[in-house]
């Protein structure tokens, strides 16, 4: 970015899609396209208000505009979701460490995804499956708490829902924690659809990428282990309290890395060990 | 290169002529002891002095503003430039302490232009000390009461002279314009200096070992290993989280990027000095926080600057200057509370 430290350029909402009563998607279009791997974040400012980190959820092969998926959860969450298509705000970046996708090329990849949390998966499947040829199995488990909730219904658009039998591109699989009449798919937490029924042993190399609230990602590291995907193997979004973005401020810190510069993304053997790891 | 001055000049003489065409911060003697940095024209005989040891500000807010207005959002433009500034008296630990903050704003993600601006229109000039506060401790993180680096003039009095040295090449110039003033020293100056040092070196380290801090202490382990023992819970039930030790710090650098409206109803934006103390530091959306309690903020500053920095900088982020210890509403002393670290880690 070769804008001045800190100043974000404008970027107007072109799109506002809503997701579910607490989530929706906002594409933007930027003054300058602000190109981004998936995996990166981008800081969305609101003028004289706020400025709060958000990976995008869109293909990162499109750079004119970028698609921020957003649950309102705070003050500057509630703040975007009172705004309108035609507004304008600010965005910073794209900032932070992205999935190495040029390892996983090759690889059985599994995309655990729990709430919200599926945006950054999101952009990385929408990359994976642009090249599909150059990988092995991809898988998508995902877990919301209500039917209501899941995010991204363009699975089934798109024609990924399968539910595991091999046809398609991509062998996905939903479950909600809730029972609701309807919804006639698996109910319950993420991790009873990473079970051997629900999901195959994986090989030495395979890949796992996991996001979602914390307490989700921790009780989903542990069943992957017991599955046996290997650490170094496993690719988590870490999250904290975020302001410079650039490992400047000091609020982000977890151990020994940035979240901003060192992160988002982290195998699971950089971050074990860390007593304050799932702190939420 | 060692330069002293030449019979009949003055030490001021000197500081006067270096002080040229800068702005001048320099020290002016307070109550009770202390020392603060006063800003001037010009070196000012009889006012300033080079004083004994570091004065109450730290050297940070000379680079890094408590507040800092960075601009507006649709007026890019750098705000104007820094004149030229020429500091007095710096201390070793204040020195020290730079060397973090060049760390963080310099060798990072991105350069930080308004820190660069900073350090680079600024003449540092530092002196020995020759005495300590109470609260000095510099020996057991690893520094001593003088400057080896990070000068651009250094300056050490003795009974038999005063000893100038340069620590870079924009010192030596400096050195040079104040070339009639000043001659070669002699190795018997320079030897003099030494000894001084030593000797302060062995008074203060005598005092840091008295407090169950000899330098050399594994700080690092201790903090890392006292991890889940209770003193930090202890500490807690006095700690305020004022911020008072966030803030005068010499090597604490968190700040708030800030948003609001400038006075012609603008989005601008500013920094602001930021303490991880405060509850709300670390708050996520909604109001969740990793840190709910005021222990582990306590424990996570010492972490940050007894772990985090030495893994990734290989160095403490602290200087021993113990302005926190003197800030402290609760009188914590930070030297109690590096001997209870290891103590409850058991290390030495």
């Amino acid at each position: 970015m070769d804008q001045p430290l800190y100043m974000p350029i404008p970027a107007v909402i072109e799109k506002i899609e809503v997701e579910t009563p607490e989530i929706k998607t906002f594409r933007l279009r930027p003054e300058k396209p602000v190109p981004f791997r998936a995996g990166q974040f981008v800081e969305l400012f609101l003028p004289g208000f706020g400025e709060a980190p958000f990976t995008p959820s869109s293909s990162p092969k499109i750079t004119d505009t970028m698609e921020i998926t957003i649950m309102r959860a705070g003050r500057v969450t509630a703040a975007l979701h009172e705004m309108a298509e035609g507004d304008e705000l600010g965005v910073r970046g794209p900032m932070g460490r992205a999935y190495p996708i040029e390892e996983f090329k090759g690889k059985d990849i599994l995309i655990v995804g729990g709430g919200c949390g599926v945006g950054p998966l999101r952009s990385l499947l929408l990359d994976l499956v642009d090249e599909r040829d150059q990988y092995e199995k991809v898988t998508v488990r995902y877990g919301a708490k209500t039917h209501e909730s899941i995010v991204f219904r363009d699975a089934q658009a798109r024609g990924w829902d399968v539910g595991g039998n091999g046809e398609g591109p991509l062998d996905v699989v939903l479950t909600v924690d809730q029972e609701h009449p309807d919804w006639d798919g698996h109910v319950g937490v993420i991790t009873t659809i990473l079970t051997p029924e629900y999901l195959a042993e994986p090989p030495d190399d395979g890949i796992a990428v996991m996001c979602g609230p914390p307490i989700m990602m921790k009780f989903g590291t542990d069943v992957l282990l017991e599955r046996g995907y290997r650490p170094q193997n496993i690719y988590l979004s870490m999250e904290r309290n975020m302001s410079c973005g650039i490992g400047q401020c000091g609020h982000c810190r977890l151990g020994k890395y940035y979240i901003c510069k060192d992160g988002p993304v982290f195998t699971y053997e950089e971050v074990r060990g860390n007593p304050r790891l799932w702190d939420d | 290169m060692h330069w002293t001055l030449r019979d009949g000049c003055g030490l001021d003489d000197v500081l006067i002529q270096l002080a040229k065409g800068r702005d001048v911060f320099a020290p002016i003697e307070g109550e009770n002891g202390n020392f603060i940095l006063s800003k001037s024209d010009g070196w000012r005989s009889g006012i300033n002095t080079l004083a004994p040891y570091r004065q109450t500000e730290p050297l940070k807010a000379l680079f890094f503003p408590a507040r800092e207005y960075i601009g507006r959002w649709k007026d890019v433009s750098l705000r104007s430039p820094m004149p030229k500034r020429i500091v007095f008296g710096v201390k070793n630990c204040d020195l020290s302490s730079l060397g973090i903050f060049d760390h963080v704003f310099l060798h990072g993600v991105a350069e930080d232009p308004y820190y660069a601006e900073a350090r680079r229109n600024t003449v540092l000039v530092s002196s020995d000390c020759s005495s300590h506060r109470d609260v000095c401790f510099c020996p057991a993180v690893g520094e001593q009461p003088w400057p080896e680096a990070g000068f651009d003039i250094n300056i050490a009095e003795t009974p038999d002279g005063v000893l100038l040295e340069d620590g870079s090449s924009q010192g030596a110039m400096l050195l040079e314009s104040a070339g009639d003033l000043l001659k070669p020293a002699e190795d018997t100056l320079v030897e003099r200096v030494k000894n001084q040092r030593e000797k302060h070196y062995q008074a203060l380290a005598e005092d840091c070992s008295a407090r169950g801090l000899k330098p050399g202490s594994k700080l690092q382990e201790a903090i890392e290993g006292a991890f889940g023992d209770g003193m930090w819970a202890r500490y807690a039930e006095h700690c305020v989280e004022c911020g008072a030790c966030n803030f005068v710090c010499c090597t604490c650098h968190c700040f708030l990027l800030a948003d609001g409206m400038d006075e012609n109803g603008e989005a601008a934006r500013t920094k602001l000095w930021d303490a991880c103390l405060y509850d709300g530091f670390a708050r996520t959306a909604g109001g969740g926080t990793p840190r709910p309690y005021r222990a582990e903020r306590l424990r996570n500053r010492f972490d940050k600057k007894f772990s985090y920095f030495p893994q990734v900088m290989g160095r403490f982020a602290c200087d021993g200057c113990g302005r926190c210890t003197e800030a402290c509403i609760a009188n914590i002393d930070i030297r109690d509370v590096l001997k209870d670290a290891m103590e409850a880690a058991a290390v030495a």
